[in-house]
């Protein structure tokens, strides 16, 4: 009789265990279900049938014309030629003074520094020099005539809608986002012009001699 | 004298031939650089991929005349205006217009030209293989060896307990003592006592650790539609975590990002070439390329037609949720990432060293309340970067200061609240 009791006591924890592991595929069991998971609809949760069914996924686009509590008014400017040329004329209707740089430049160095380097010198991570993965050579922010002379409202069009092999970033930063890095773009520029114009002569000259 | 003047000939020619190979490398070397100032932006390095312009390997086979080709460069608008066939065709190739170049000399265009076919004909570096997969290699081998060691030491145990029976039996023999039978081990009570508290310790330990487990996913590592590395991506590429999970900063979840964010970088990044090989956790290699094909074919993207993307047919990848918190538990990333300035890897782990992603932490109440527990909170509410949400708790500043507490824990501002988690 004990034997019995020993042999079953032991095959059953060996079976709980086995059932509880489940391994690294499996998520595992769960003791009370219905306090684990949740019954309205969480995000990101796996979706059910009913809600496939609907459409809706984890990447809809908010109501077109809705503003976000705490962002600046919608841009209107389509995406089309005429756009881009349109768009040069928009100003930043951020109050600079009130933008603070050091978010925005927390902001460029995660969404732009990538690329665009952190010196926004055009030679970040994913470019180095044309060893990283990235093949196309993002333009210099500073030090470069093409991005010194472009227009704030010009730079906020291209983040918008992309530009070139750039995709566009109106997902990943909401308007005002978006303004404060192009302002935060503008202000190294502001202080870097001197040397550029210095170092931008003479390389014109070697070209124009050869 | 007259050895010496082949030698110092010799040594000319020597001279020589360097003097011109360093010239053609200062060529190439030229054109490297004018191709990275002028080219690069719009076309792609490896001369062999279409990127918002078209590749440019072998563009001198296809144009023939080599006079009409700088005629392009320097302004393309004319020569498509003039009816040249060619420039006519390419025009076509993209809405953007190429660049003009008119005041770029000749020779600035041949070494550029050059720099494309050497660029254009150069072998590919192949990749160095990765160290993955001997590591799992080795622990199996390790078991195996205790495995056998444990199975031949109980073995001799085993040999030397008959022995010492039968000898015992041998001495009693000799010395004439008539001792019972004994009884078979598995009638000992001493023996069935043992195993009993044995099992009741083992089968304890088991049953209680899988219900302790029951609802934790500790080591969830399951396969995703996608072999994405977040090694390459985070670590290697140094992306930033919050570049992909932004809402992290800002919200509840941290996001998951949609295929417009892959997008961003894989419309030009259609190869994965130079990054170490892959394995998945079986240990089978990985093949990178075809599974950015896999990226294309949710996003609706054709690589050789960029330009003709539409972001907004795009399907959603349908992700498999790792991390997961009981319905009952509250648990708000931009809490412990913005206020609380808490690094992803505290409770993540390496993901920037990870192929596949691992639930490392157990995700546990305890294992919450601890860290609740030790973390120090920054107050430094006289600065910027300091978390001024607390800055009301005037009493901790002021214990602080007379040396009453010498820090202040989130347990102390309520950090083992029932209520911050459960409501």
């Amino acid at each position: 009789m004990k034997k019995l009791f020993v042999i079953t006591f032991c095959t059953l924890a060996v079976a709980i265990t086995i059932v509880s592991c489940g391994g690294s595929d499996k998520p595992g069991r769960s003791y009370m279900p219905d306090m684990s998971y949740s019954v309205a609809y969480e995000t990101y949760a796996p979706s059910d049938e009913r809600l496939k069914a609907s459409g809706a996924t984890y990447n809809h686009q908010p109501v077109k014309g809705s503003i976000a509590r705490g962002d600046a008014f919608p841009y209107t400017i389509p995406k089309s030629d005429s756009g881009y040329a349109r768009a040069a004329f928009v100003k930043n209707p951020l109050n600079i003074d009130s933008i603070n740089l050091k978010e925005a430049e927390r902001l460029y160095l995660i969404n732009c520094g990538i690329c665009h380097g952190a010196k926004l010198d055009g030679d970040g991570p994913l470019y180095k020099g044309g060893e990283g993965p990235f093949t196309a050579k993002p333009i210099p922010l500073v030090n470069d005539e093409k991005a010194n002379n472009m227009t704030d409202g010009t730079m906020f069009y291209s983040v918008t809608y992309g530009k070139g092999q750039m995709g566009s970033y109106a997902s990943q930063l909401n308007t005002k986002q978006r303004w404060e890095v192009v302002a935060y773009i503008k202000s190294k520029q502001a202080k870097k012009v001197a040397p550029a114009a210095a170092t931008g002569a003479p390389a014109a000259d070697t070209t124009a001699a050869k | 004298m007259t050895p010496s003047k082949p030698i110092i000939q010799r040594i000319a020619l020597v001279f020589f031939t360097f003097l011109v190979f360093s010239i053609a490398n200062v060529n190439a070397q030229d054109g490297k650089a004018l191709f990275m100032s002028k080219c690069a932006t719009c076309h792609a390095g490896d001369m062999k991929s279409n990127s918002t312009g078209p590749a440019l390997g072998g563009v001198r086979e296809r144009w023939n005349d080599e006079g009409k080709l700088h005629e392009w460069i320097k302004d393309n608008v004319a020569l498509t205006k003039s009816g040249y066939p060619m420039a006519v065709e390419i025009s076509k190739f993209s809405t953007t217009t190429m660049d003009l170049f008119p005041s770029m000399p000749d020779a600035d265009i041949t070494a550029i030209l050059d720099y494309v076919d050497l660029k254009f004909n150069e072998v590919p570096k192949v990749a160095e293989g990765g160290g993955g997969g001997t590591g799992g290699g080795n622990d199996g081998q390790n078991a195996v060896i205790f495995g056998v060691i444990s199975l031949i030491l109980a073995l001799i145990a085993f040999i030397l307990m008959y022995v010492n029976s039968n000898l015992k039996k041998l001495s009693d023999d000799t010395e004439g003592i008539e001792r019972p039978e004994p009884s078979p081990f598995y009638r000992n009570k001493v023996y069935i006592a043992i195993f009993a508290v044995l099992m009741f310790v083992v089968g304890g330990f088991f049953v209680t650790k899988g219900m302790i487990g029951l609802n934790r996913q500790q080591g969830y590592e399951p396969e995703q539609p996608i072999f994405y590395s977040h090694k390459v991506h985070a670590g290697i590429n140094q992306i930033s975590c919050l570049y992909c999970h932004g809402n992290a900063w800002e919200s509840k979840t941290a996001a998951i990002p949609s295929v417009n964010v892959c997008m961003n970088c894989h419309k030009t990044i259609q190869s994965y070439e130079k990054g170490p090989e892959l394995f998945d956790k079986n240990g089978n290699k990985v093949n990178g390329t075809a599974e950015i094909a896999k990226l294309y074919e949710y996003a609706g993207f054709d690589p050789k037609n960029p330009d003709a993307w539409d972001p907004s047919k795009a399907k959603p990848i349908e992700w498999v949720k790792i991390h997961n918190m009981p319905d009952h538990v509250y648990f708000n990333h931009s809490q412990h990432v913005r206020v609380g300035n808490v690094q992803c890897q505290t409770c993540h782990g390496e993901i920037n060293e990870m192929d596949v992603v691992k639930q490392v932490s157990e995700l546990s109440m305890g294992w919450c309340v601890n860290c609740h527990r030790e973390t120090k909170v920054n107050f430094n509410y006289t600065d910027s970067t300091g978390n001024q949400y607390y800055s009301i708790y005037e009493k901790f500043h002021n214990d602080i200061k007379s040396g009453k507490m010498d820090s202040v824990t989130v347990k102390d501002i309520g950090g083992l609240e029932c209520q911050k988690c459960h409501y």
